[in-house]
C-alpha cells in the first residue's frame, strides 16, 4: 500500500471551556490512504468535527502527531498551514459557505486565484469542466442565492476539487439537505472519487449516507472504534 | 504576473460587490465622505481664493510684500488700524538711511516711507459758501458797479442766506424742545442772533450797511452752521510719486496727481463718496448698487425702502445749497424731467426721490444729469484747500492747510472701506501734522535738549531714573518745556500756508526725515520668507533696529481673518472626518462581524490573513475613494457653477476687500483636492484598520460552524 496522505498518531485534543478542560479527542490514531472514500460517524459531540479540523490543518493537536502529505502540522507556521490547505486539501461545509457576492463560476474559481498559478484560460477550462461534472454549467453566472441547497452544495464540491487537492474534507455535507438530495451529493462525491482518485473524508451521523462510503470509522467520546470496510475501493 | 492580477481583481470584485450589497451602509458612509471632501474642496478653494484676493488687495494697495518699522514700537504695525485706534509706533527718525540700506538687499525693489494716522478735517460750511457769494456781490456794489444782472444775483444770494438763517433758527427751535436748561442757557445768545438775522429789520438795515451786516453774519451766524462740518480722515503720509509707482492699483480718478515735490492730498474716492458726498446722492448710488450688483429690489427690501424714505425726508442739504435762482432752475428742470406741473421745489424733490423699481433708473439719471450740475456734490471740492487738525506726538494739536488735488482709488477695491477710506498725503505735510519735522529739526530738538541737560529716559528704567536714581525730576520737566517750544515752532508753520503750497521739495528732503514704517516692494514677490531674513540682516548690520513683517502680519486683524477662516474651516473638516472615521469604523466592524463565516471559509480554503485584511481595507478604500472623488468632482463642479454665475458677490465693503473686487471667483485649489483625497485615504485606512484586525483574527474553524 502507498504512503498514507494523512496519518494521525495518538492524538489528544483538549479545549478549555471556562475553568474546566474538555477532552475532545483522547488518543486517536488513523491513517488515510490515497483514493479512499472514508466516513467518520458518530453522534454529535463525539469529536468528529475536531478530528476533521485536525486533518484539515485548521487546528493542531494538543499532543500526538498529525501528518498531512507527510508534514507534521504542529511544526508548521500559520502561513504554511494555510498554504497546505490551499494546495492539498479541499473543503466542503455543512452550510455550503459560498461567497454570496460572487457568481457560481467565480466561487469555483476562487481557490485557483488564491493559488495564483493558473492562467485565465486554464482557470476557465478547469472551472467549466468541474461545473460540467457537477451538472451546473448553465448556472455559471448565477449567484448562490439563486440556487437550491443541493445546487449550492454541488458548487461547493466543485470549489473543493478545483485546486486538485489530494484530500477533500466534508463536515456533515448532507446535514442541511433533504435525504434524497443528500444522497445525490454523496453519489457525486463518490463518482469524482472514482473518476479522479481524489481521497474523501467526510463526517456524518446519517446511517444512509454512511452506507455509501467505502469504509466507516466510528467515533464516540473522543475515541475511535474499529474501522469497518463496507464497499471495497473501486 | 497574470495570476497575481487575478487575485487583485477578485479582491476588488468582492469589495465592490459587498459595497453594492450593503447599499444602506454604503450610502451612509458615502454621504459623509462626500460631504467631507466637498467641504474641503470648496472650503479650501474659497479660503485660498480669499487669501489670494487679500494678498493682492493688501500688497497692491498699501502693504507691499514686507513692512519695516522701529523694533522698539509699543504696538504692532496695523496698516488697516488696530483695536479702535492707530497703533503707536516709534518713529524712524531718518528714513533716508533705511531706504539706502534696504535698497541694497538684492530682492528689494523699492522702499516706500509711510506714516498712517487719522485726523479731523473741516469739510466746509454751506453758509460760508453762500456768504462768500454774497460778499462778492456786495464788494462789487460797494465799488460802485450796478447793473440789473448783478442786482438780480445779489437779491438771490441775499434770499439764499436769509433762508439758511431761517432753516438754522427752525433747527434750533426744534432742538430746544428737547434740550435741558443748561443747553438752553448756552444757546440763548445763538438763538437771539438767529432771531435777529431772520428779522425783516435786520435785512432792511443790511441795505444801509452791507459790510456790517456781512460781518455779523460771518461772525455770529456762520459758526452755527459748523455743526457736522468736521469729519475724520485717515491718511498715509508718503512719498507720493514713489507710492503711485509702487502701488499700481492706486490711480487718480478725478483731479490730478500732486505735482512732484509739492505738498498736497489725494482723498480716498470711497471716503469722499461716503463722508463728503451729499447724502441723498450717496443713497441713490447705494440703491443703484444694491439693484445692479446684489439684485435687490426696492419693493421687497427693507433697507432700500428706508433709503428711499430718508431721501424724501432729508432735503435740506440740497435746498440749503440752492440760492433762489438756482432753485428756480432746478424746479424747472425737475418739472421737465418728471413731466409735472408742480411749482414747489420741495414737492418736486420729494417726487424725484420717491423712487420705485420701475422708475429708479430714470430718476437716477434725472438727478445726475439735471440736478447734480447745480449742486456741489462733495463737501470738499478738488482744488479746495482743507485744514487738517491732528494731535501731534506730545498731545498738541497741529493743524495744516493742504490742497486737495484729486480723488484716489485702488483698482479692484473701489467699494472697499478698508482700502478706500485711505487718503494719500505728502510726506512733508504729514511730518508737520505728526509733530516732527525733518531730520535736521529732530536733531535740533535733540541738541536743544542736550544743551539744557535733559536726557532721554528709557522706558524700562524710567521709574528708577526719575524717582530713585540720580536724575532729578526737574530735568524732565525742563525737557518737557523745551519739547513744547520746538513743537510750537512747528505749529507756527501753517500760518505761512501760501508759501508752503508753492514750495517744492527735493527727493533728498523728502527722504531725510521721519517716517513711521516703510513698505518694501520685492522684485520676486514669491520669496517673502527668505527676503525677510535678508532685510533683518541688513537692518542689524546697519544698526537700524527695524522689525520686519510680511504683508499679512502688517495688516493686523484684517490679515489674520484669512487665518481665522482657515482655522474655522479646518476645525469643521476635522470634526466631519472624525465623525466619518467613527461611523465608517463602526459600519465596517458590523459588516465584518456579519461576514465572519465567509471570512473563515476563505481562510479555510487557503486565503492568507493578509488576503482577508486586504479585502477589508480595499473595501473601505474603495468606498472612500469613490465618494471622495465624487465629492471632489461635485466640489469642482460647484466652484465652476459659482464662477459661471459670476462668482460670489461682495455684498458689503469688507467682502469687497477680501475678494479684491466686486465678486469672488473661486478657483479650484489643487491643495484642496490633494488634501481632501489625502484625508479620505487616511480616514479610510484608519477606519478600516480595526475591522481588518477583526478579520485577521477570524480562524478557519469559524467556517465549520453550523447555521444558527
Amino acid at each position: 500500500m502507498s504512503a498514507p496522505i494523512v496519518s494521525v498518531e495518538n492524538v489528544v485534543r483538549t479545549y478549555r471551556l471556562g475553568k474546566s478542560e474538555v477532552q475532545a479527542l483522547r488518543g486517536v490514531s488513523l491513517e488515510i490512504h490515497p483514493g479512499e472514500f472514508l466516513a467518520v460517524a458518530g453522534p454529535s459531540g463525539s469529536g468528529k468535527t475536531t478530528l476533521l479540523n485536525l486533518v484539515g490543518c485548521v487546528d493542531t493537536p494538543t499532543s500526538g502527531v498529525v501528518r498531512v502529505d507527510g508534514r507534521d502540522t504542529s511544526a508548521l507556521s500559520e502561513r504554511a498551514l494555510t498554504d497546505l490547505r490551499l494546495r492539498r486539501i479541499g473543503f466542503i461545509f455543512q452550510s455550503f459557505n459560498l461567497v454570496a457576492v460572487l457568481s457560481v463560476f467565480q466561487n469555483v474559481e476562487f481557490p485557483l486565484l488564491l493559488q495564483g498559478e493558473a492562467t485565465r484560460k486554464e482557470r476557465e477550462q478547469r472551472v467549466l469542466a468541474l461545473l460540467d461534472a457537477v451538472g451546473l454549467r448553465e448556472h455559471a453566472r448565477h449567484r448562490p442565492s439563486e440556487l437550491s441547497g443541493g445546487q449550492r452544495q454541488r458548487v461547493a464540491v466543485a470549489r473543493a476539487l478545483v485546486g486538485r487537492p489530494r484530500l477533500v474534507l466534508a463536515d456533515e455535507p448532507t446535514a442541511n439537505l433533504d435525504s434524497t438530495t443528500g444522497a445525490t451529493i454523496i453519489d457525486l462525491m463518490r463518482d469524482l472519487n472514482r473518476r479522479d482518485g481524489t481521497t474523501f473524508l467526510f463526517s456524518t451521523h446519517d446511517q444512509k449516507v454512511m452506507s455509501h462510503a467505502h469504509a466507516v470509522v466510528r467515533i464516540a467520546d473522543g475515541q475511535l472504534q474499529a474501522r469497518e470496510t463496507l464497499n471495497p475501493a473501486a | 504576473m497574470l495570476p497575481a492580477t487575478g487575485k487583485v481583481k477578485v479582491l476588488l470584485r468582492i469589495a465592490l460587490r459587498n459595497l453594492a450589497a450593503g447599499r444602506a451602509r454604503t450610502a451612509i458612509i458615502g454621504t459623509i465622505l462626500l460631504v467631507g471632501t466637498l467641504l474641503v474642496v470648496v472650503g479650501s478653494s474659497l479660503v485660498e481664493s480669499v487669501d489670494r484676493g487679500m494678498r493682492s488687495s493688501i500688497q497692491g494697495s498699501l502693504g507691499g510684500q514686507l513692512q519695516v518699522y522701529d523694533a522698539r514700537s509699543k504696538d504692532e504695525l496695523a496698516l488697516y488700524g488696530g483695536m479702535g485706534r492707530e497703533p503707536l509706533l516709534e518713529p524712524i527718525v531718518d528714513f533716508s538711511r533705511v531706504k539706502a540700506e534696504l535698497e541694497k538687499v538684492p530682492n528689494v525693489k523699492r522702499v516706500i516711507p509711510m506714516g498712517i494716522d487719522q485726523a479731523l478735517v473741516a469739510t466746509g460750511n454751506q453758509i460760508d459758501v453762500a456768504l462768500e457769494r454774497l460778499r462778492a456781490d456786495v464788494r462789487r456794489l460797494e465799488a460802485g458797479e450796478d447793473d440789473p444782472e448783478l442786482r438780480r444775483r445779489y437779491q438771490a444770494h441775499q434770499a439764499h442766506v436769509r433762508r439758511m438763517v431761517t432753516l438754522l433758527r427752525d433747527d434750533l427751535r426744534s432742538a430746544r424742545a428737547l434740550a435741558d436748561d443748561e443747553l438752553l442757557r448756552e444757546r440763548k445768545r445763538d438763538g437771539d442772533d438767529l432771531a435777529r438775522a431772520a428779522s425783516d429789520d435786520f435785512w432792511a438795515g443790511f441795505e444801509r450797511d452791507r459790510l456790517a451786516g456781512l460781518e455779523f453774519l460771518e461772525n455770529r451766524i456762520a459758526p452755527q452752521g459748523m455743526e457736522g462740518g468736521m469729519t475724520y480722515v485717515r491718511y498715509v503720509g508718503t512719498d507720493l510719486d514713489a507710492f503711485m509707482e509702487a502701488f499700481d492699483r492706486a490711480h487718480v480718478v478725478e483731479g490730478e496727481r500732486v505735482p512732484s515735490g509739492h505738498r498736497g492730498i489725494l482723498l480716498g474716492k470711497w471716503y469722499a463718496e461716503e463722508y463728503l458726498k451729499i447724502k441723498n446722492a450717496r443713497r441713490l448710488d447705494k440703491i443703484k448698487d444694491a439693484r445692479d450688483f446684489q439684485r435687490r429690489r426696492i419693493a421687497n427690501d427693507e433697507e432700500l425702502r428706508r433709503w428711499v424714505k430718508e431721501n424724501t425726508n432729508q432735503l435740506s442739504e440740497i435746498q440749503m445749497q440752492l440760492d433762489p435762482l438756482q432753485a428756480e432752475e432746478a424746479a424747472a428742470r425737475l418739472r421737465r424731467g418728471l413731466g409735472s406741473e408742480e411749482r414747489d421745489l420741495s414737492r418736486l424733490l420729494v417726487a424725484l426721490f420717491s423712487t420705485t423699481d420701475a422708475d429708479f433708473e430714470k430718476k437716477y439719471r434725472l438727478f445726475y444729469d439735471e440736478l447734480a450740475p447745480l449742486l456741489q456734490l462733495y463737501k470738499i471740492r478738488i482744488g479746495d484747500t482743507i485744514t487738517i487738525k491732528a494731535p501731534s506726538r506730545s498731545g498738541y494739536y497741529s493743524s495744516v492747510n493742504v490742497k486737495v488735488y484729486g480723488f484716489v482709488e485702488f483698482r479692484g477695491l473701489e467699494k472697499s472701506r478698508l482700502a478706500g477710506v485711505m487718503s494719500l498725503l505728502d510726506l512733508m505735510t504729514w511730518r508737520d501734522l505728526y509733530g516732527y519735522l525733518t531730520k535736521e529739526k529732530a536733531e535740533e530738538v535733540r541738541a536743544l535738549r542736550d544743551q539744557v541737560g535733559a536726557r532721554q529716559v528709557p522706558r524700562e528704567s524710567a521709574e528708577a531714573d526719575l524717582f530713585g536714581g540720580g536724575g532729578p525730576a526737574v530735568e524732565t520737566q525742563r525737557a518737557g518745556r523745551i519739547d513744547e517750544a520746538a513743537l510750537l515752532a512747528g505749529i507756527a508753520r501753517p500760518a505761512r500756508t501760501q508759501d508752503l503750497a508753492a514750495q517744492t521739495y527735493s527727493q533728498e528732503e523728502i527722504d531725510r526725515g521721519v517716517a513711521l514704517n516703510a513698505a518694501l516692494i520685492l522684485r520676486d514677490p514669491s520669496r517673502i520668507g527668505a527676503t525677510i531674513q535678508d532685510v533683518e540682516r541688513a537692518s542689524r548690520r546697519a544698526g537700524l533696529g527695524l522689525k520686519v513683517v510680511d504683508w499679512q502680519k502688517a495688516s493686523g486683524l484684517v490679515g489674520q481673518s484669512v487665518t481665522m477662516f482657515r482655522i474655522v474651516l479646518y476645525t469643521a473638516v476635522l470634526i466631519i472626518f472624525a465623525v466619518a472615521l467613527v461611523i465608517i469604523n463602526n459600519a465596517m466592524v458590523m459588516a465584518t462581524l456579519q461576514r465572519v463565516r465567509e471570512i473563515g471559509t476563505m481562510r479555510a480554503i487557503g486565503a492568507q490573513r493578509r488576503f482577508v485584511t486586504a479585502m477589508l481595507l480595499v473595501e473601505t478604500a474603495a468606498v472612500s475613494l469613490l465618494f471622495g472623488l465624487l465629492g471632489a468632482v461635485l466640489g469642482a463642479a460647484a466652484l465652476w457653477a459659482v464662477r459661471a454665475w459670476g462668482g460670489i458677490p461682495a455684498t458689503n465693503d469688507q467682502l469687497y476687500f477680501f475678494f479684491s473686487g466686486p465678486a469672488l471667483l473661486p478657483a479650484l485649489g489643487t491643495t484642496g483636492v490633494a488634501v481632501s483625497l489625502g484625508l479620505v485615504l487616511v480616514v479610510s485606512m484608519l477606519s478600516g484598520f480595526y475591522p481588518a484586525i477583526i478579520a485577521m483574527k477570524v480562524t478557519p474553524v469559524e467556517a465549520m460552524a453550523a447555521d444558527d
